[in-house]
């Protein structure tokens, strides 16, 4: 690790086709920081958390987590690295239908050797931190957006993430309970130091961020 | 690969895991029953042979005499020497055999099917001693006479009376219910061979038409190692006649004229159809089930699954639908046999196996050996069925699982 940098992206591309959704883009992340990439709708925010996050490959430049170059690792070496290093939140929960709330928490220990009552106990535990200790058999079609997100963090968390990528956590969720979403990963970045780094287009849950990086057509501007 | 996740999944995607559960158990089904309807015609083909205890008939065809008077041999079955039958008795795969004379017999005033027959031999129409009704079954070394109950009926015959026939006399030692033992080799009267075959001696009808020793016989019934019939037919005929009239299961099957009994290679055909009907729809219907997870997949993989443990996944649930399916399929195919145990199958015996001269009152009615189709599912069949089903499963789940988690999380994972 270079100065407490985590992960940082070095003159980042990324081309469909012809049209590039990601120009030239260097960043970094210092472990623990918590940065949100706020941009209009198409801008290239989410293809820039893919390619940080090891979900896309760059068209061009370099991608290093924890001092190593990620850029070339294989399809597995990059699904270990996310079990291992990383957590994610998405805008629609996608959360498993057919599993219970714990069940989906666990859903990154399933491949490990390890006992079901073991990840059982880790689940409920994390559940019990998003005070969802009441809901742990529901099924994801019996919750309610805000508690589905709160499940979907603590999926992230499951793993005991270095950063957690956030992509539109709040977006399908109206505005109290995107706030609640908010209050939680804040805490979790203030008093355990997990690293986050979130998308949004709304500027205003922005303003808890160490960092802003503001992106318009797939280039960094500020 | 997560049991838990497995059973849940199969147990809350009831549409899915029902659509690919029915899917290939119509396949299965199918399979099964084909065959076992197929093995049900094969064994009813066994039985018109069966109940004289026999796998092979064999007959001589000849000519007609000249005049219908006195002893004569049917023209479906002339002499076979008793040096031929002792060359038959060496060949590879004769179990036993049974000899016999048939004969007509012309009096003045009435005409006589007589059969000659072993009385203790179990190969052939000796198996008449479980058909006596009166009086008692033919005694070794006595010239006396069995009459077939209907004809005795007919003609006043009572046990203990004496019929004459071409100038000899036979005691009456019982009456038989020859309809409840056979549909060949059917007679008015049986006597011991040896006296069937004084008789044939001494025709000069016989001897016009077909040289006759003592010794020789016009019937063969043979039981035979039964892998061996086939060949055994071929060189009977060779040692016989080429124009042999050879009556095996085989020979009964292509009379039977239905499509499950014309050939091992159309049942075949007709099992690799069911088996590739089996194989698409299972392919097709969970291409559909697998193509609708690309997001769970997508998500699977984000949260850190490898590619091996995707497919483990998939694999393992397709392996159980399939095992469930084959085990579906086996109880559509056990209630479809059930249902089909009830049919009736009429087997048409041969003209020339009917003993009757066609010219006398029914003598060219078309006989038939009718029972009910013996259909059941074997052992072996049923576990190659699911066997079979969890290969499918199998394949099929490598293949489709193999494909989808090649998929990149961040492509179905975009448009949210």
């Amino acid at each position: 690790m270079n100065n407490g940098v985590l992960l940082s992206g070095k003159s980042l591309s990324k081309k469909y086709g012809d049209l590039e959704v990601v120009k030239d883009v260097s960043l970094s992340v210092k472990a623990g920081e918590f940065i949100c990439l706020v941009g209009k709708s198409g801008c290239g925010k989410t293809t820039l958390l893919s390619l940080l996050s090891g979900l896309e490959r760059p068209t061009a430049g370099q991608v290093m987590f924890d001092g190593k170059d990620i850029t070339s690792a294989t399809e597995d070496e990059l699904a270990l690295l996310r079990r291992q290093n990383v957590g994610f939140i998405f805008q629609s929960f996608n959360l498993i239908p057919t599993l219970s709330a714990w069940e989906n928490v666990a859903l990154p220990l399933f491949p490990i050797a390890m006992k079901q009552q073991e990840r059982e106990q880790r689940a409920l535990e994390l559940l019990e931190k998003m005070e969802m200790g009441h809901r742990t058999n529901h099924l994801p079609s019996a919750l309610s957006g805000g508690e589905k997100q709160r499940v979907a963090i603590a999926r992230a968390l499951i793993n005991r993430p270095k950063v957690l990528f956030a992509d539109e956590p709040t977006g399908n969720l109206d505005s109290a309970t995107g706030d609640a979403i908010m209050v939680i990963l804040n805490r979790l970045h203030r008093e355990e130091g997990v690293g986050v780094l979130m998308v949004t287009h709304e500027v205003d849950l922005a303003k808890t961020a160490d960092r802003l990086i503001r992106m318009r057509d797939g280039e960094v501007i500020s | 690969m997560n049991l838990h996740y497995l059973t849940n999944e199969l147990y809350y995607q009831k549409r899915r895991t029902l659509t690919a559960i029915l899917g290939l158990s119509i396949g299965i089904a199918l399979l099964i029953i084909l065959n076992a309807l197929s093995a049900a015609y094969r064994q009813a083909a066994h039985a018109p042979l069966k109940e004289i205890g026999a796998d092979i008939t064999v007959q001589r065809p000849g000519d007609v005499p000249k005049d219908l008077t006195g002893v004569v041999f049917p023209c479906s079955a002339v002499t076979i020497r008793d040096d031929q039958v002792k060359k038959i008795e060496g060949l590879d795969g004769v179990r036993g055999i049974g000899k016999a004379v048939l004969l007509w017999i012309f009096d003045p005033n009435r005409a006589w099917i007589v059969l000659g027959l072993e009385q203790q031999n179990s190969v052939g129409p000796a198996v008449l001693r479980s058909a006596v009704t009166e009086g008692r079954y033919l005694e070794p070394g006595k010239p006396e006479a069995l009459v077939e109950i209907s004809y005795a009926r007919q003609f006043g015959i009572k046990v203990g009376d004496t019929i004459t026939m071409a100038n000899t006399s036979f005691p009456v030692a019982g009456l038989v219910d020859a309809s409840r033992a056979a549909k060949i080799a059917v007679a008015n009267v049986y006597v011991p061979l040896e006296e069937a075959q004084k008789l044939a001696a001494a025709s000069s009808q016989v001897q016009s038409v077909s040289p006759f020793s003592p010794a020789d016989v016009n019937l063969l019934f043979i039981k035979a190692d039964q892998e061996k019939i086939t060949d055994l037919a071929s060189a009977l005929r060779n040692i016989v006649d080429k124009k042999a009239t050879i009556g095996t299961p085989d020979s009964f099957l292509k009379l039977l004229g239905s499509f499950f009994a014309l050939s091992d290679k159309l049942t075949m055909a007709a099992s690799l159809i069911a088996i590739i009907v089996a194989v698409l729809i299972a392919f097709k219907t969970m291409a559909g089930n697998i193509a609708e997870r690309a997001r769970e997949i997508g998500v699977l993989k984000a949260v850190g699954w490898t590619n091996h443990n995707v497919v483990s996944q998939l694999l393992a649930e397709s392996v159980i639908q399939c095992f469930l399916a084959g085990i579906f399929g086996l109880v559509l195919a056990a209630i479809a046999a059930f249902g089909l145990s009830f049919m009736n199958v009429s087997i048409p015996i041969p003209w020339d196996m009917s003993p009757t001269p066609h010219f006398l009152p029914g003598g060219g009615d078309q006989i038939f050996k009718t029972l009910r189709l013996p259909v059941h599912i074997p052992w072996i069949l049923a576990g190659f069925g699911v066997l079979l089903s969890v290969v499918i499963g199998g394949v099929t789940g490598a293949m489709l699982g193999r494909t989808i988690s090649r998929i990149k999380p961040s492509e179905v994972l975009r448009h949210e």
